[in-house]
């Protein structure tokens, strides 16, 4: 562009677009924030929606998450004060628990023991009272 | 002036302040926001300052002295407004606000509300590379048609100042749209 003179030049606007309806409801925008008549405080709700919002979702979320941890954590102690009960104070022995374990049980013993058939096998075999077990 | 006294009243008295407010807005929203806009650049950080801008109008008309027109006075709240939000945005980002409107600006075509031609864009890089004071005077005579006395309320700087700041302006303006 040669000898561009801004004054001789047709009015070049800024090129910036408004959103349509924009000032439609501008003003009702801001009257929502402003204090009324009895001079309460400017609601800060109103004004920062997004940020109440987004505060108000991370307190809860924390909470659920402390008070989900704190009733696991709770479960877990029960379970071992039962456990602990169960192997060192009742008067229960380990026949009595035998009883009452079912085929669902044995299984999830065996998994969380890491026990084999093999194993099984040889345990059995230590137990001269074989007999008893095959027929029980 | 005493139209104006009147009005200022109306705005104070709680009787009559909400309905004195609106049609306050209702006359200024519009010249408001485009002098926002033009220092802010973003359409809905444009929407922000105004907002802003309103309420502290609002919050400081008791304090109002009259020493001023109330438009000045306005115009002033709005310019320090805009300003101060740069500034902020800009440390927000860990960036000087030059830099953040340089950015701006060089991504102005990709802006959904900037549809303007080449010289108009090419004008808007000409008018960031100007110091901060300048291209406000400029904006202000230039885009927004303000009159020198009315930008010497608004800015407190003299006109014989102003004159030689958009003069100045103009010439670098027009050495960058001559060079690009």
């Amino acid at each position: 562009m040669k000898d561009f003179k801004l004054n001789n030049y047709p009015k070049i606007n800024s090129g910036f677009q408004i959103p349509e309806k924009y000032f439609d409801t501008f003003s009702d925008k801001v009257m929502k924030q402003l204090p009324n008549q009895n001079g309460k405080v400017i609601s800060i709700f109103d004004r920062n929606k997004r940020w109440f919002f987004g505060t108000a979702a991370i307190l809860v979320l924390s909470l659920s998450i402390l008070i989900t941890n704190q009733i696991q954590n709770k479960n877990q102690e029960r379970v071992l004060e039962i456990e602990n009960y169960l192997a060192y104070q009742s008067s229960i022995s380990t026949d009595d628990i035998i009883e009452f374990l079912d085929k669902d049980d044995i299984e999830k013993i065996k998994i969380s023991n890491s026990i084999d058939n093999q194993t099984i096998e040889e345990e059995l075999f230590k137990n001269i009272d074989l007999e008893n077990y095959i027929t029980n | 002036m005493q139209e104006e006294n009147d009005f200022i009243q109306e705005l104070l008295n709680p009787k009559t302040q909400n309905v004195a407010f609106q049609k306050l807005m209702q006359d200024y929203q519009r010249p408001l926001y485009n002098h926002i806009r033009n220092i802010v650049l973003n359409h809905d950080d444009a929407d922000d300052v105004l907002q802003n801008t309103f309420i502290k109008v609002f919050q400081y008309l008791k304090g109002f002295k009259g020493d001023s027109k109330l438009f000045s006075w306005m115009y002033r709240i709005a310019t320090n407004e805009s300003i101060t939000f740069i500034n902020s945005k800009s440390k927000r980002n860990g960036t000087t606000s030059e830099a953040m409107q340089s950015k701006i600006v060089e991504n102005l075509k990709a802006d959904d509300y900037f549809d303007g031609n080449e010289i108009q864009l090419k004008l808007q890089k000409a008018i960031n590379l100007l110091p901060e004071k300048q291209q406000l005077i400029f904006k202000m005579k230039y885009f927004e048609e303000l009159k020198y006395e009315e930008i010497s309320e608004i800015l407190g700087t003299t006109v014989g100042g102003l004159k030689a700041s958009y003069h100045h302006a103009v010439k670098k303006i027009e050495e960058y749209m001559n060079s690009n």
